[in-house]
């Protein structure tokens, strides 16, 4: 029978550790609902942003006959190089959040493998760059801290170089993985091809007007070429704010789980420490008893 | 008069969202003025004020540093990186007015924010 000194201090043990899971999902509460907000505005931005593109695309392919040309957009070479870009948390204690995106990322190593395609791969937040280097897998670049506080000026210095050395032909094609943000309970792993954008997946949208379009500057590619570049950061940066609002989604529920299964142990504590404790109590009855019986 | 449905969009949500008179936006080729039924038209934007007027005719101004604006017959969109809304009816003018001034000057030393930040300058005079 286990001493009641050691079920009590295991009592306090396991409901201080409750404290802090809870304290912990009422912060990632908070810091979820900061997040939603600012993906909720730059949604906005970004689907504008798109329908903009898809448009001005739609109409280049128009004027072309033989369809776009520009380096932007997908050609027919054959793909021997990929980025490979993965955002993960800083921080753990968030349930299957990094696990899931290091799975989904080595599923994609072994698919390009055995396609014969070299990946090259770069990644953002503490735990997937410790898992890949821990597994010794190389990693190019590891960017850390960008995805636990991510801004618009970050995310669009950490893309530049991806995109230099796509458009200098060293690579070709860069893709994006994440986990992302669906609801408070779900998330789910995006992929997205920053480049080269695919004009079908563009111009999916038909709201397309018909009418010319006049541009200025007159050539096209200084406006394709400012837009696409804006329409790559922005995508980089929504990726990395999706991520964030997933990763305090997944926390919230992992500390949710943590505390209900802690408020358990300590039910089930309390149950052992009450029959010790009956269990004493009876012991010493019949020790008094009998010692009054051998006295007589 | 008729009237066209202006949007102005950056990064951090939707600024401007409503029907207006006219518009003139600080092209990268030039400032141009854009009324209701314009040809279709996407152009670059530099630094400088887009100038609104509104259906009922008062005048708003909204400072940004880069963007750009997708025209179609009855609808203006523009997606800007920064932007500062100055309302001449709002008593907090002359605050929005020196954010608007900072923001300028942020950007780069070009032409444009040069000519923006003058322009500035003489409306918080007038103030």
């Amino acid at each position: 029978m286990a001493n009641l000194k050691d079920i009590k201090r295991k009592i306090s043990s396991v409901s201080n550790t409750q404290k802090t899971t809870r304290a912990m999902k009422l912060v990632s509460t908070a810091k979820l609902r900061r997040t939603e907000e600012l993906a909720k505005q730059s949604r906005v931005y970004a689907s504008k942003l798109t329908e903009m593109l898809s448009e001005i695309s739609y109409q280049i392919q128009k004027s072309n006959v033989d369809g776009l040309s520009s380096k932007f957009f997908a050609s027919n070479k054959e793909i021997k190089i990929i980025d490979l870009i993965f955002v993960t948390a800083d921080k753990g204690l968030c349930g299957g959040f990094n696990v899931q995106t290091i799975k989904r990322v080595k599923q994609l190593i072994e698919e390009y493998k055995t396609q014969g395609i070299k990946i090259r791969l770069r990644g953002i937040g503490r735990k997937g760059i410790d898992y890949f280097r821990f597994n010794n897998v190389e990693l190019l670049s590891t960017e850390v801290g960008l995805s636990s506080s991510p801004t618009h000026e970050k995310a669009k210095k950490f893309i530049s170089k991806v995109v230099d050395d796509c458009l200098n032909g060293i690579t070709d094609k860069i893709v994006l993985v994440h986990n992302g943000y669906v609801n408070m309970i779900t998330q789910v792993i995006r992929e997205d091809n920053l480049l080269p954008i695919d004009p079908e997946e563009v111009v999916e949208n038909d709201q397309v007007s018909l009418s010319d379009l006049d541009m200025e500057p007159k050539d096209d590619d200084t406006l394709l070429e400012a837009l696409v570049t804006k329409y790559i950061e922005y995508n980089m940066y929504y990726a990395l704010i999706d991520s964030l609002a997933a990763e305090h989604s997944a926390r919230m529920q992992a500390m949710d789980a943590a505390t209900n299964n802690a408020r358990e142990m300590v039910a089930n504590l309390k149950v052992q420490y009450n029959k010790a404790r009956q269990q004493a109590i009876t012991t010493e009855l019949i020790e008094i008893i009998s010692g009054v019986e051998s006295m007589k | 008069m008729e009237l066209m449905k202006l949007e102005i969009v950056t990064p951090m949500g939707v600024i401007y969202d409503d029907d207006v008179k006219q518009v003139t936006f600080p092209g990268a080729e030039g400032e141009f003025g854009v009324l209701p039924q314009h040809a279709s038209l996407v152009s670059l934007l530099q630094t400088g004020l887009i100038e609104i007027e509104e259906a009922d005719s008062t005048k708003v101004s909204v400072a940004i540093d880069s963007g750009y604006v997708k025209i179609d017959e009855n609808k203006a969109v523009c997606l800007v990186e920064g932007a500062v809304a100055l309302d001449s009816s709002d008593a907090n003018i002359a605050k929005a007015i020196e954010k608007a001034q900072a923001l300028v000057k942020s950007v780069e030393n070009s032409n444009a924010a040069i000519a923006t930040a003058s322009k500035l300058s003489s409306m918080k005079k007038s103030i």
